[in-house]
């Protein structure tokens, strides 16, 4: 494949272009389970080749799956042809770095029979029916196990090798309770096949499903809210342009010309973590080739960084942070790493509070431009340290920003998300809208 | 120019029987993008691309078995049968299947003018000027998309059915700013055609449309919360039925029991004035597909009539794990997905009523002109909507807008409480995500008004 690739670098470059490619392949194998039989199984074997070209300051970009040479010309000829209709963007260039740098994921183990791993996807769907009569289906049940590759090469010299091999299984529990139904699902991935944990998606999706048959509506008003981990990642996410260098530039940012101010509690502080020991998938290189490091978007509740390429920094006057992300098919853009959010001032748990466990709608409800949301929420009630009931069929809207400057410490533990990309001190937001019975 | 032999396509469909499968299909697909993005006044990103890759499916029993590659190679695609057939582990006679091409009624689209680049971003560029004609707009962003995926299915059955689909998409969306406070506004026509669907759209009146929107919003007060009655204006407003019941009617689900109708059939599952359909053959229209990813030609499919279910959607698998006969029904974002019962252009019947009749029936609820996106899980019914622009009702007249409106509830208790149906019927363009990936569908309806449901807000 390289030759291909050097191909594209020398053609662009006779053209007098510059030139950065991703050419990525990807192959998997996923097994899902209905009524004690295997009901689908698949195997694919992709590949994607993109290139960017920049050329007197315009950029163009165009991507193949096929690799034939009669593809790869047209490939070549498109990105030219894409470039010559943009507009001028003198800011966009290709990194003057050289060498090669490695990223690989992939861990030692044994071959694992295909027939072990259908006897173990057959065990996801069966055993939350075995251990409850009420489970009347499994709907999302799934093994799936993933190898990823992605080449990275630029006109100036930079190579940048990705690979990673990953397995995840998925487990859920559709419950009937005359004519009461409720539905959870967890997952879990790991590096190899050994490190699944089998048992606790499979207990963890019946424990919810079986708590949420119980649910009951809130009474309208305002209480204190603790989301999990997994709830609280969502919700930060969604608002991920708060830190973007490209989101202020486009005018989508709040928070876009806001560094060196106090934006949230002093008692927070969120750092971008991309080499962090307790995540899944670290990250040694962004989407420019640009070596990653940790970097603080938030200490104490002042805004210190946002989220830089390239281009960004440019415009911006400043430097990269390797936040730059772009994919075989796509422009170039930033994007977080994993967040870590540390507290100091921890208070005690209030008597009464709410935590959330799952949220339905925060993207189509959420405004990034504002901050404003508005959510679909299940979770616990818990009163002077016991759970004392489950509630459902309400909604959670608010203002991140605000809830943020709310927010108080009350633990110090940091917590890890299921997909071991985001991990927080517990936290609570007092005061929070609940609109239910 | 075929895209994949046929004599390729007739090896893997033999080697696929002979390892013991009951049925076989082979999905090619080549799929032409191009796409611009104009931001800030500018072309910031230009793009264009292909993908191409073959799906190949063996069924046996109720067991899919299914793989996909971006390589023509027969050894290859010999590779892949094989790795599925040993799943089956049973063989049996080879077998030759002769293929014939299938003929079927084509949904008319417009005509394909080709322009080129420069004339685009002109276009493009006047639309933009147009959107900042009001000084308080902060950023126009606009996503123009045109696509042409061409397909080709083969089947065991000896189907051979090709079609090319012409997709055309421009995402309109602005933010407005005044002092502290910011609103957005959002319109996204799109249609089974080409750049004769761009010209014809009323420029003035998406302009009109976005900045009344983004200006109503901008000062709007916290919408209240609590259960209340609200009447849905027509168009993106059908994405409560696609929501609430239209995914809940599919066989994917339905197959699973992981639908809260997989056994209504035949019942009184609405109020007895909603009547609902899924419309494959609808002309231009953006969820059309002359035939669907399995070569089935589409149809125009009756899903509940005077609030019985009348009809689900379904797919070959779908028949065969419910029973209920396809409808033209499978689709699949793309070659990496294996086909499933999806909607296409879903949409509630017209009704007897007037929007003022509805809203004056009303004495204290919420009007929601415009809503925006949401999801469900079919298992428990439960859904969720966000509104993008909504007003106080008092006393049966629009009173003041209110933002950061959510509807919940469950989709059988909501069919239900639907019980006056508008005139006016309006379709809009969407992307509908699930099983089988991302796909393009239409929503619609007139205005409804239904009697009762929880508006999440500020409390």
């Amino acid at each position: 494949m390289k030759n291909v690739m050097d191909r594209v670098i020398n053609e662009l470059t006779d053209h007098k272009a510059e030139a950065d490619l991703f050419f990525s392949t990807s192959k998997s194998l996923k097994l899902s389970a209905q009524k004690g039989a295997i009901s689908e199984y698949k195997v694919s074997s992709s590949q994607i080749l993109g290139v960017r070209a920049i050329k007197d300051g315009r950029v163009g970009i165009s991507y193949t799956e096929a690799l034939d040479d009669e593809s790869v010309s047209l490939l070549i000829k498109q990105a030219l042809q894409n470039a010559e209709t943009s507009e001028p963007n003198t800011d966009e260039t290709i990194m003057h770095l050289t060498g090669e740098i490695r990223d690989e994921l992939n861990k030692p183990e044994a071959e694992v029979s295909i027939n072990i791993k259908t006897q173990k996807a057959l065990e996801l769907e069966g055993k939350p029916k075995a251990m409850d009569s009420r489970v009347v289906a499994v709907p999302y049940n799934s093994y799936s196990e993933s190898d990823y590759y992605s080449h990275y090469l630029s006109s100036r010299g930079r190579s940048a090798i990705y690979t990673d091999k990953s397995y995840s299984i998925t487990a859920s529990a559709l419950m009937d309770d005359k004519g009461k139904k409720a539905n959870f699902y967890d997952f879990h991935s790991a590096h190899t096949f050994n490190e699944l944990k089998w048992d606790k998606v499979v207990e963890n999706s019946l424990f919810h499903a079986k708590n949420l048959l119980e649910e009951q509506s809130l009474p309208t008003g305002r209480y204190a809210v603790m989301f999990n981990t997994d709830s609280l990642k969502e919700l930060i996410g969604c608002f991920s342009n708060f830190y973007s260098a490209k989101s202020a530039l486009d005018k989508m940012n709040p928070w876009g010309a806001k560094v060196g101010e106090e934006v949230i509690s002093k008692d927070l502080t969120i750092e971008d973590h991309p080499l962090f020991d307790k995540s899944f998938r670290i990250s040694r290189f962004d989407g420019e080739g640009v070596e990653r490091k940790p970097m603080y978007l938030i200490q104490d509740g002042v805004l210190k960084n946002l989220y830089h390429n390239s281009v960004t920094a440019k415009k911006m006057n400043t430097k990269t942070t390797g936040h730059a992300v772009r994919g075989p098919s796509s422009s170039l853009n930033v994007t977080g790493t994993d967040l870590i959010i540390r507290g100091k001032n921890k208070k005690p748990l209030p008597q009464k509070y709410l935590e959330v466990i799952e949220m339905a709608g925060l993207y189509s409800g959420a405004n990034r431009v504002t901050g404003n949301f508005s959510v679909a929420v299940k979770g616990y009630m818990y009163e002077n340290g016991k759970k004392t009931m489950t509630f459902g069929n309400v909604t959670l809207s608010g203002n991140l920003i605000d809830i943020l400057k709310r927010a108080e410490v009350v633990g110090e533990e940091l917590l890890t998300s299921t997909d071991e990309s985001f991990f927080s001190v517990p936290l609570i937001f007092d005061g929070i809208s609940i609109a239910g019975a | 120019m075929q895209l994949l032999q046929a004599h390729v396509a007739q090896d893997i469909i033999s080697h696929g029987m002979a390892m013991g499968a009951d049925f076989v299909d082979v999905f090619v697909e080549k799929t032409n993008s191009e796409g611009i993005l104009y931001k800030n006044s500018k072309a910031e990103d230009v793009q264009s691309g292909t993908i191409f890759g073959i799906g190949i499916r063996l069924i046996h029993g109720e067991q899919a078995l299914y793989g996909y590659t971006n390589s023509t190679d027969r050894e290859e695609l010999l590779r892949i049968t094989t790795l599925l057939g040993t799943r089956i582990g049973k063989k049996q006679g080879s077998m030759t299947v002769n293929f014939e091409k299938l003929t079927y009624p084509k949904i008319p689209v417009m005509v394909d003018k080709e322009v080129d680049a420069k004339y685009k971003l002109s276009y493009l560029k006047k639309v933009d000027e147009s959107l900042r004609s009001d000084a308080k707009v902060s950023q126009v962003m606009l996503n123009f998309m045109k696509k042409k995926q061409m397909i080709e299915v083969y089947n065991s059955e000896g189907l051979f059915a090709t079609e090319e689909r012409p997709y055309i998409r421009l995402f309109h969306s602005i933010v407005m700013k005044d002092g502290t406070k910011q609103s957005e506004a959002s319109h996204g026509p799109g249609a089974i055609g080409g750049w004769d669907f761009i010209e014809k759209l009323d420029q003035k009146e998406i302009t009109d449309l976005l900045l009344k929107q983004a200006t109503t919003m901008l000062h709007a007060d916290p919408c209240p919360a609590g259960k209340m009655p609200v009447v849905i204006d027509n168009g993106f407003g059908g994405v409560i039925f696609h929501e609430a019941c239209g995914h809940l009617l599919e066989t994917t689900s339905v197959e699973k029991k992981a639908s809260v109708f997989w056994d209504k059939m035949g019942e009184q599952i609405a109020h007895s004035a909603l009547t609902a359909l899924d419309d494959g053959t609808i002309s231009e229209a953006w969820g059309s597909l002359s035939i669907d990813d399995e070569g089935m030609p589409t149809q125009r499919t009756t899903l509940i009539e005077n609030g019985v279910l009348k009809r689900f959607i379904s797919d070959r698998l779908g028949e065969m794990k419910t029973g209920h006969k396809r409808t033209g029904s499978a689709r699949r974002q793309s070659y990496k997905f294996a086909p499933a019962s999806r909607m296409r252009n879903t949409f509630i019947e017209r009704g007897p009523y007037e929007m003022s009749q509805m809203i004056e029936s009303v004495s204290d609820g919420i009007y929601a002109k415009k809503m925006g996106g949401g999801s469900v899980d079919p298992s428990t019914g439960q859904f969720n909507f966000a509104v993008q622009e909504a007003y106080l009702i008092k006393n049966g007249k629009i009173t003041t807008p209110v933002k950061g409106a959510t509807l919940i509830g469950t989709g059988p208790e909501i069919m239900t409480k639907i019980s006056m149906v508008g005139k006016n019927l309006e379709l809009m363009a969407g992307m509908c995500g699930s099983v089988s990936g991302s796909i393009p569908t239409t929503v619609g309806q007139p205005p409804i008004k239904v009697d009762e449901i929880l508006v999440g807000g500020e409390a």
